[in-house]
């Protein structure tokens, strides 16, 4: 009368080899169930394979050879956004992002995807994203694409559905790129005023040339509070989007490199303005703790990183804050709120700039579906969360809402635009340079 | 459920697929894993379908079909139970109330609200909070857990002390009887005629229907709060402070005790500012009229250090009980950070005889060479010892169950109860003969009788009638307190 | 009845505890006399009779302080009346543990009066405590003004005993104040009028004795105003413990109202700390004066006591010779509306009506005063006032009404589409109907 039956243990060669260490991080979960309400993919989809505590039974399932990495099993784990939310309400301290990590590194290498997929996925982490000159040049093109008139026809022509999916969610995201110069910055610049400290600035990949704006202003920002600010060219890219999408080896070298130029530079903080760098530099002690060589030197560099509103709040710029009249919003991007536990820091400041007024947005601590490259990957979920994200955005009646990431200022940006609102997005590092610079004393 | 043949699975399957539609049913074995247990790990058992309906007459269609094809069914949903009670234990339908989570109305002025059953409980109190009002009954999971799972267990929580638990804020239910017709059971009116059926049905740990809709009643929040916090050297000393407390006459909103092993657990967890080097410390919580309540917590603080506390605080802000709350809210799972897992026995004990029962738990758990960590809610005399365990070690789980089921031995001999809040489920069937004799077991099968005929809806449950079919630990075995001699199954 | 089984009987309490003929006259039921009343002393008494009554299939009408007995349908089948005025011991009473248990026999009065002496009370204030039992109270459900803040029976009960009708002694619920351990028995015995077992003991949840204690009543031209007063009440910070509102026709019946230009009042129970008590009737007068009262009373002691009695007492009060009673429940909101209309319907059948209600939970006692020798205006009235009831989606019963009244106006509601399932317990629980046949709803 055994009716009900649990799985026999697969045979030895279904057994997962390259889930590395994850048997103490699924041991942490007690399976409490805590964590559910505040997954976003369970909380639209009301299945438990979706949320974090199903995630971590999978994971456990194919550790222990229970279950194989079937169709299902991949899509349910390739739908984690790994904003880690779930993380943040965690009573048992389950390190659920190493663990999703480690589970998608797994996929990518047992099944690395059709040959158009992996085509696109050669283009941008290894080709495009550690070269920035490359990357400019991406980018220079897209400019023309975007100005020829190239894109309005593309997208009139529905030429994009024959694209494979990812490619044409892609295009969909591309962020109206501002006119070629927005200028590389210096490799160094000196403080204002007398010297308090030298930084490291991590200029970021896509941060660098599509956002140079924001990397200018946030740089502005350290010579403010006194720190002379090193921005070596060759720190490419850290590595944070290969790792969330399983291409470890990729992610361990550029970790590797960036280790070794800020060594160079030595720098007593590393500032990084995009949140998913900073979380993922923080982990790089995590990332490299098999390598000899690299380990110890990971640990070290990762106690030096800081989110720009982390060092900010304790380090502020010197000087007057003008008045900026502007009723904004904040999104906590997640790899700032859920992966560095930085929550409060970007509203102090926003808070300390006369006439803004900081409404709170409900769910601010939600993933707005950028997440890294899901919302390539995963087009439909991202799109699901985007809504609700700009529901609640306009539910606000701000004019602007403030963020600390580009994933997350593009999809946000895209989600308004889809709307037809006209709701700004801007980085942290851009109101803050304003209101200084409307301040006024001695801008030079 | 493995005795179902691929074809009969598949037509059962189109049929399912008919009602809900095809994103609304998983059937894939690795899916269906995902469901073998809740909130307590020591039980498993596998679904056929797992079902996510979106409406009541989908819930009503999915109860018929299974009375058609004779297939048991058992509504889920956020899966935090902690005593295996949305188990399949029989196979066949886990109908997931995950989808269904509205909240249909509110109605301000007659403080009430009408909720679906996939609602998650805090997020109720969050919806109505910005006018003032909330939704009392709070148990500790109440961040995920769903308002139809609280009506299931007549969930309790830290603040029922004062204000009651679910049934007491429960006014109606529209319920899918388990023969798959929707009937309304009270409504918003009070005192409803005929038999309680509201209240024999909340607590009826879904084996008397699915309810679809809840109409519960809204409190205002009170004018203030004070949140006190009392430290003791002695867990003994903490347990004479809630009698003391009680005995002055006072009514604290909430009254939990928390001890070393958990306070560093939650420290690990939060840094909640509970202090780790003591033995005990007791949470105290008094709510109402701003007026008198200096009074009240002076009352309090001088009937702790009566008893022996070294150390009384009151939270100085909003941010401060909070987090104080979320130390005490968060402990099952941070167990997690200590031992890989554990088991929560449920009892209750009248007040009176708290520092008896908690020497012979320390005792019960010493003798089986384990640990225990203490959070409970005092006021009420609902203990929570967690006894701590690892599943990998040989021999370990049978030493727990059998220690728990000694635990609740003693909380039955001093007139107590074998649950408190987290229901009879799987774990504690056989553990109800240590409080009811067989007439009343009787009596309670009659009335399953009455609503459950068929048997079908959440079968294997509550009563110790038959052998588990269900999966504890590794394969099936005896429970460890058949055993020992101190139940058998019937 | 046969006489060997009533002799079997004597034995059982002996002959001086069984009543015969003309001793029967306080038993009559709506026109009939039973054919013995039985006075058991202990429970094991109780479960023999009914052992043999229901092994002869002879009906058995439990009796407490018989404060309730009007409310029914005649019976179908009268046998043995079952008094329980013996079993009135109070068993157990731990104050550290704010629980006591009794008898189901136990008036009200001795209860409060044992509690009372160790500071505490069972916080149910029902009509006609020095007669009314604890067994009665709840099969009853009986309850009063302070239902308000402190609940009714369901909220209070936490165990019982009952003699089901097989003679098995059966228990519900335990001593403990929480308890989900199997099926909540203890509300099914709640309001079921004996048909399901005789309640034999009890154990209930206690509360300390307040420190003070104290009525505001509000007098206000219109029953409106009342309303109103209500609302203001409910949305103030005040915690009254109960709120009950007396149409014009009630105070003067019970010779509360000081004008006549009162057309109802409000009254406040507030009790707890001497300290918050003072600034709740404070606060009180403040919150309501914006509704207008023309009256202004703080009550205590004696006269606050008294004024209570007389409120729950209403359904007897209200008139000299009151020709019926109907407790109705409707929405809260819906109070003064469906009082101020059903006055009117009264008026229209030429008889006098006086109201009481339980403003805040919409609980209200409609009393009808004797229209004279027909009863045909009494008959119009309450199936109108059914008619307005159920307009407003609530429901009544006709809780007191001579024969000829109840043999054209039904005592109960129809039975909805739960009523199979009430069906279904009763012939599970009492399967030859021998427990207060036809009296309950639906004809149970």
């Amino acid at each position: 009368m055994a009716h009900a039956s649990t799985l026999e243990p697969l045979a030895s060669p279904h057994r997962l080899t390259m889930l590395e260490g994850v048997d103490e991080g699924v041991n942490t979960c007690v399976h409490c169930g805590l964590c559910l309400s505040y997954c976003p993919t369970y909380s639209e989809l009301g299945t438990e394979m979706d949320s974090p505590r199903g995630r971590i039974f999978l994971i456990a399932s194919l550790a222990e050879g229970r279950i194989a990495l079937t169709d299902s099993v991949v899509s349910h784990l390739s739908l984690c956004l790994d904003c880690r939310a779930c993380e943040s309400v965690c009573p048992s301290g389950v390190p659920y992002g190493r663990l999703i990590e480690a589970a998608k590194a797994e996929i990518e290498r047992q099944r690395p995807g059709g040959p158009l997929r992996r085509l696109f996925r050669w283009v941008n982490f290894d080709l495009l994203l550690p070269r920035p000159r490359l990357l400019g040049l991406a980018a220079s093109a897209l400019r023309l694409y975007q100005r020829s008139g190239l894109q309005r026809l593309v997208r009139a022509t529905g030429l994009l559905r024959l694209l494979p999916g990812t490619l044409s969610a892609w295009e969909a995201l591309l962020p109206e790129l501002p006119p070629w110069g927005g200028g590389t910055l210096p490799e160094h610049v000196p403080a204002r005023g007398a010297v308090r400290a030298r930084v490291g600035f991590v200029e970021g990949c896509v941060q660098r040339v599509v956002f140079g704006a924001h990397n200018q202003a946030s740089v502005r920002l350290l010579a403010r509070s006194g720190a002379e600010v090193r921005i070596p060219r060759e720190a490419a890219c850290c590595g944070a989007l290969h790792a969330h999408a399983g291409e470890r080896q990729r992610a361990r070298a550029l970790a590797r490199k960036m280790i070794e130029v800020f060594e160079r530079a030595s720098v007593e903080a590393i500032i990084v303005n995009a949140a998913g760098c900073g979380a993922h530099m923080k982990a790089y002690g995590h990332l490299l703790r098999d390598d000899a060589v690299y380990h110890a030197r990971a640990e070290r560099f990762a106690a030096k990183v800081r989110d720009l509103s982390e060092y900010l709040a304790q380090r502020p710029p010197v000087g007057a804050l003008g008045r900026l009249p502007l009723t904004v919003t904040y999104h906590d991007p997640c790899h700032l709120v859920h992966g560095q536990k930085v929550r409060v820091q970007a509203r102090q400041l926003l808070q300390a700039v006369p006439g803004l007024q900081l409404v709170e947005l409900k769910e601010a601590d939600w993933c707005c579906g950028s997440a890294g490259i899901y919302n390539l990957t995963q087009p439909e979920m991202a799109g699901r969360l985007l809504e609700r994200k700009v529901n609640h955005l306009l539910a606000t009646g701000a004019e602007a809402v403030v963020t600390a990431n580009p994933g997350c200022i593009i999809q946000l940006a895209l989600g308004l635009r889809a709307r037809g609102s006209a709701m700004k997005v801007l980085h942290l590092g851009e109101v803050l340079d304003e209101a200084y610079r409307r301040g006024g004393v001695g801008e030079g | 459920m493995a005795t179902l043949t691929e074809s009969r699975k598949n037509t059962l399957r189109r049929a399912i697929q008919a009602i809900v539609g095809k994103s609304a049913v998983v059937s894939d074995p690795e899916e269906l894993l995902v469901y073998e247990s809740d909130g307590l790990t020591l039980f498993r058992a596998l679904a056929d379908f797992v079902v996510f309906p979106t409406s009541t007459e989908q819930v009503a269609a999915l109860v018929r079909l299974a009375n058609q094809e004779g297939l048991p069914f058992v509504a889920r949903g956020a899966g935090t139970g902690l005593s295996g009670g949305c188990l399949p234990a029989e196979g066949g339908l886990v109908i997931s109330l995950s989808r269904m989570t509205r909240i249909v109305e509110v109605d301000y002025d007659n403080q009430l609200a009408v909720v679906e059953p996939g609602l998650v409980n805090l997020h109720l109190s969050w919806a109505v909070g910005p006018r003032g009002y909330y939704y009392a009954p709070d148990p500790s999971s109440q961040q995920a857990c769903t308002i139809g799972g609280n009506i299931a267990n007549n969930s309790g929580g830290p603040h029922t002390l004062k204000y009651g638990v679910t049934t007491n804020h429960v006014l109606g239910l529209e319920v899918v009887l388990p023969d798959g017709e929707v009937v309304w059971l009270g409504g918003k009116m009070r005192d409803p005629q005929g038999y309680d059926l509201v209240g024999i049905f909340v607590g009826s740990e879904g084996t008397f229907g699915i309810a679809t809709k809840i109409v519960v009643r809204l409190l205002r929040k009170p004018q203030a709060v004070k949140t006190i916090l009392a430290v003791f050297d002695e867990i003994e000393k903490a347990s004479e402070a809630v009698s003391a407390i009680i005995g002055r006459g006072l009514v604290p909103a909430a009254l939990e005790m928390i001890d070393q092993v958990t306070i560093q657990a939650v420290e690990d967890a939060f840094g909640c500012g509970y202090p780790r080097d003591a033995a005990a410390a007791l949470l105290i919580e008094l709510d109402g009229l701003a007026a008198g309540i200096d009074a009240q917590a002076e009352r309090v603080g001088a009937a702790c250090v009566e008893a022996g506390a070294r150390e009384v605080r009151t939270a100085k802000d909003e941010a401060e009980r909070q987090l104080l709350w979320k130390g005490r809210k968060s402990a099952f799972g941070a167990y997690g950070r200590v031992s890989p897992a554990y088991l929560v026995m449920d009892g209750v004990i009248p007040r009176t005889k708290l520092p008896y029962v908690l020497r012979r738990v320390n005792e019960i758990v010493a003798a089986a060479n384990l640990r225990v960590g203490n959070v409970f809610h005092a006021g009420d005399g609902n203990l929570h010892p967690n006894i701590l365990y690892d599943p990998r070690r040989p021999g370990e789980e049978e030493r727990v169950v059998q220690a728990g089921a000694e635990i609740l031995k003693v909380c039955a001999e001093v007139g107590g109860s074998i649950s408190g809040e987290h229901g009879i489920g799987l774990e504690k069937m056989d553990y109800m003969p240590f409080i009811f004799s067989p007439a009343d077991l009787a009596t309670m099968h009659r009335v399953k009788e009455a609503f459950n005929p068929r048997g079908l809806c959440n079968p294997g449950k509550i009563f110790p009638t038959k052998k588990s079919c269900v999966e504890v630990g590794p394969a099936y075995r005896a429970h460890p307190i058949e055993e020992q001699g101190l139940a058998q199954r019937f | 009845m046969q006489p060997a089984l009533l002799d079997k009987v004597r034995g059982i309490v002996g002959s001086e505890y069984v009543l015969t003929g003309v001793e029967l006259s306080p038993y009559v039921l709506e026109g009939r006399t039973p054919e013995a009343a039985v006075f058991p002393g202990s429970v094991e008494e109780v479960s023999h009779v009914l052992a043999l009554a229901s092994e002869a299939g002879v009906a058995v009408t439990p009796w407490g302080g018989g404060t309730k007995i009007s409310i029914g349908a005649p019976p179908t089948r009268l046998g043995i009346v079952l008094g329980l005025r013996r079993l009135n011991r109070l068993l157990e009473h731990e104050p550290g543990d704010l629980t006591a248990t009794a008898q189901g026999g136990i008036t009200l009065e001795a209860l409060q009066a044992a509690l009372g002496a160790r500071g505490q009370w069972f916080s149910l204030d029902p009509a006609f405590g020095r007669e009314a039992t604890l067994g009665g109270i709840l099969a009853a459900n009986a309850s009063g003004p302070r239902r308000h803040l402190y609940g009714t029976a369901r909220d209070l009960l936490i165990g019982v005993a009952v003699v089901s009708a097989d003679g098995a002694v059966v228990r519900g619920g335990g001593k403990v104040v929480k308890n989900v351990a199997g099926y909540d028995l203890p509300k099914l015995y709640i309001g079921s009028f004996g048909t399901l077992g005789v309640i034999v003991e009890a154990t209930v949840k206690l509360r300390p004795l307040p420190d003070d204690d104290r009525l505001v009543l509000a007098g206000f031209e219109r029953l409106k105003d009342c309303g109103q007063a209500v609302r203001l009440v409910l949305t103030s910070d005040l915690i009254p413990s109960a709120v009950d509102l007396l149409d014009g026709e009630a105070l003067r019946g019970l010779g509360l109202a000081a004008g006549a230009g009162v057309g109802g009042a409000l009254l406040l129970g507030f009790d707890g700390m001497r300290e918050q008590v003072k600034w709740q009737c404070e606060e009180a007068k403040r919150v309501v004066s914006e509704a207008g009262p023309v009256e202004h009373r703080v009550l205590e002691a004696y006269a606050r006591e008294e004024t209570w009695r007389l409120v729950r007492e209403v359904g007897r009060r209200a008139f000299a010779d009151p020709a019926a009673v109907l407790q109705l429940a409707v929405l809260p909101t819906q109070v003064t509306e469906v009082v101020e209309q059903a006055g009117v319907v009264a008026q229209r059948n030429g008889l006098k009506a006086a109201f009481a209600a339980h403003a805040a939970v919409g609980v209200v006692t409609a009393v009808l005063a004797d229209g004279g020798d027909s009863a045909q205006p009494v008959i119009a009235t309450l199936r109108e006032w059914r008619e307005l009831v159920r307009a407003a989606g609530g429901h009544a019963v006709l809780e007191r009404a001579p024969l000829a009244v109840k043999e054209q106006v039904a005592v109960w509601e129809p039975p909805g589409a739960a009523f199979r399932i009430m069906e279904r317990i009763k012939a599970q629980l009492d399967p030859k109907g021998v427990l207060n046949p036809g009296r309950f709803v639906g004809g149970i």
